[in-house]
């Protein structure tokens, strides 16, 4: 059972009202029910981490990453699946439907929970070891193989007031 | 490559090859003695180092299980290395001396409550021949005729912000990263991850300095993957021989002498571990002080959203230094000093550091100003206290079955006073400069300077180690890392450890010459 009966009594009495929603107002169980569990997962990774210049498919895969991660641990996975729960029952729609603030407030409640707490943590390796997230942030990663930095920048700030040597 | 036999009595056997072990191990072999070095860790080579914080991570620390009571974060609460070159191999370089008041706190600061403050038992006018030995030894930029590393991005927002508050003495610091080609190692590439081990060798660091000419003598023999697990006393009272296991095996090695360089923590498990009917609380414990006085520096940072770019990442990580906050100045509600010098963070450790503050657009729109973060890292003197103190735990084993060192660690009210002065000084830098926000971040992560746990001093009865690092309690038994410091100073530890393992060399070295040891 990877979603609450109180999320799913949510999905399904919004599932007529919003289009698109239908997909995952269905029995918790078979490749829907992976689809919902990532669905939250990758909206909770979203809340987490949001950079508007990263596309839902590139919090997708890094949620998809810690579930299969999860699935060597049942219990870490029970925990995860549990806080998704909570996350998709606020009889108002599933986690992923609604609007940023109101997703935060939910996370807040939640946010001293274990699964989140681990789930941050590895959120946090998962999404800033990523080329993706280093190119948007402006971070060029391994120098070595350009002979470091010395001849690439290590000192071209040119903003600063002229200084009155350094040494 | 030399090997000597378990058998032969006649080695002088060191635990641990890092800025102490490594250091002692050539000069003792230097000067013709034979020295086997006990590594746990493995020995890489250049080729293993790569610019990856993660996978460097997980390749130099030691990552065997602790446990913590108190302020340390009980997943990480100390760090330190498992390699050959231990520390020496994660550290920023950074070679700042003891300042004359620092080794002579009690003195300076007088009595301090909930604190064991001492003078040290070695004068700073005797230290300084041998910071002059240290310093020409590792090629200390800005020292021995060394010149400076150039200015980068972070350094210069930090002394321009300096500047504009006053503070006057500054630099790109005294750095054991060669500034020039020397020592058959190349200059400073400025490549970054400095704590990664540094990918060209231009960072000092025991792996490819000292025991390799240690090596050269044909006197040195470096066991790396060889855990010390027994120190055994013979029925003379001295260190008779070291157990160790390797691959799983277990080796006895005879020994004319010992000296254990294992960072603290790893030092002070050897000696209370080892018990027995004549010392039953651990070997060269009869004072009681094994393990306590653990000091670590706090390492607070802050980080300023600066107007322009300045790519914090593109240079060493311990790029300069602002010493003004360093001397004691009573009147700023605490005793001791501390250094300003600026850190860079990977988004990775910067966004994991930040998310004890928080999650979300408070975290993400730091993230997305990365390339015009500046950042600092700021480092105080922790006074020793009884109470912060390594045990080990009476039921919990390790994966060698030794005992699971238990850390102690609360912050001391000066230490407290302090941090709230410094943060408030590195804010008041970055705005000086027209920092658009200023993030404050506290010491989640422990820095590797590990100190106390056996300190020096002339009288048995409150210290471990007499003032050259021998146990007070065992004839042929020394120390040679930080657990020898008596008290913290406000500096990076390395340079004093490498100053008083050569000290202590030649100390020993003289004591073998003549028949006493």
């Amino acid at each position: 059972m990877s979603v609450s009966r109180r999320g799913l009594l949510g999905r399904m009495a919004f599932g007529a009202l919003l289009p698109g929603l239908g997909a995952l107002a269905v029995p918790a169980h078979g490749a829907e029910a992976v689809s919902a569990e990532l669905a939250t997962s990758a909206a909770l990774l979203n809340a987490m981490f949001p950079h508007d210049a990263l596309d839902a498919g590139f919090y997708r895969e890094m949620a998809a990453r810690y579930l299969d991660e999860l699935a060597t641990r049942p219990e870490a996975l029970a925990a995860h699946r549990a806080g998704l729960g909570v996350l998709d029952g606020s009889y108002i729609a599933p986690f992923v439907q609604l609007p940023e603030v109101i997703q935060r407030s939910m996370v807040a409640k939640v946010d001293q929970e274990p699964f989140f707490t681990a789930f941050l943590m590895r959120g946090a390796e998962l999404v800033y070891r990523d080329q993706r997230a280093w190119d948007l942030l402006g971070y060029e990663g391994s120098s070595v193989e350009y002979g470091g930095y010395l001849d690439r920048g290590f000192d071209d700030i040119d903003w600063l007031p002229a200084a009155g040597g350094t040494q | 490559m030399t090997t000597f036999s378990l058998d032969d009595s006649s080695v002088f056997v060191i635990i641990g090859s890092g800025a102490g072990g490594g250091v002692l191990s050539r000069e003792l072999a230097s000067r013709g003695h034979k020295v086997v070095c006990l590594e746990a860790g493995p020995r890489l080579t250049l080729g293993d180092v790569v610019n990856d914080e993660t996978e460097m991570f997980n390749k130099l620390t030691w990552l065997d299980r602790r446990m913590a009571t108190g302020k340390p974060d009980p997943n990480f609460p100390v760090w330190g290395c498992k390699t050959v070159g231990g520390t020496t191999m994660h550290w920023t370089g950074a070679c700042p001396r003891f300042e004359p008041h620092e080794m002579r706190a009690l003195s300076t600061y007088g009595e301090m409550p909930d604190a064991t403050l001492v003078d040290w038992p070695v004068t700073p006018e005797e230290m300084a021949d041998w910071y002059d030995k240290a310093e020409t030894r590792m090629g200390v930029t800005g020292t021995q005729g060394y010149p400076h590393l150039p200015p980068g991005n972070n350094y210069k927002v930090l002394e321009a912000g300096a500047r504009k508050c006053g503070y006057t003495d500054m630099d790109t610091h005294n750095m054991a990263i060669n500034s020039i080609d020397r020592d058959g190692r190349p200059h400073c590439r400025q490549l970054g991850f400095c704590t990664s081990g540094c990918a060209v060798g231009a960072k000092w660091s025991t792996l490819y300095t000292e025991i390799p000419a240690a090596e050269e003598t044909g006197n040195f023999e470096l066991r790396p993957g060889c855990m010390v697990t027994g120190l055994e006393v013979g029925e003379d009272g001295r260190i008779a021989s070291v157990t160790y296991l390797s691959d799983g095996k277990s080796y006895t090695q005879k020994a004319r002498a010992v000296s254990v360089a294992g960072n603290v923590v790893e030092t002070t498990r050897l000696l209370l571990n080892n018990r027995s009917q004549r010392h039953p609380d651990g070997l060269a414990n009869s004072s009681g002080l094994v393990g306590r006085n653990y000091m670590r520096h706090f390492t607070i940072q802050v980080m300023g959203v600066m107007p322009g770019k300045v790519h914090f990442y593109r240079q060493t990580h311990l790029a300069g230094v602002v010493r003004d906050e360093r001397a004691h100045r009573p009147e700023r509600g605490f005793a001791g000093g501390f250094l300003i010098s600026t850190v860079p963070f990977t988004p990775e450790v910067l966004a994991k550091n930040m998310l004890t503050g928080g999650w979300g657009r408070d975290l993400t729109q730091v993230l997305d100003k990365y390339e015009y973060l500046a950042g600092m890292l700021l480092t105080g003197e922790d006074p020793p206290q009884l109470d912060n103190r390594i045990t080990l735990h009476p039921e919990a084993r390790d994966g060698y079955g030794l005992p699971v060192p238990v850390i102690h660690y609360e912050d001391h009210p000066n230490t407290i006073a302090m941090k709230d002065y410094a943060w408030k000084a590195g804010r008041r830098i970055y705005e000086a400069m027209g920092a658009e926000q200023v993030i404050e971040m506290g010491d989640y992560i422990p820095a590797t300077h590990n100190m106390g746990t056996a300190r020096m001093g002339e009288d048995p009865a409150t210290s471990v180690c007499n003032p050259f690092g021998r146990t007070h309690d065992v004839a042929n038994l020394f120390v040679s890392d930080g657990s020898l410091f008596p008290t913290a100073g406000g500096c990076n530890p390395t340079l004093t450890i490498v100053a008083l393992a050569m000290r202590q060399a030649q100390h020993i070295d003289g004591e073998l010459k003549a028949g006493r040891l």
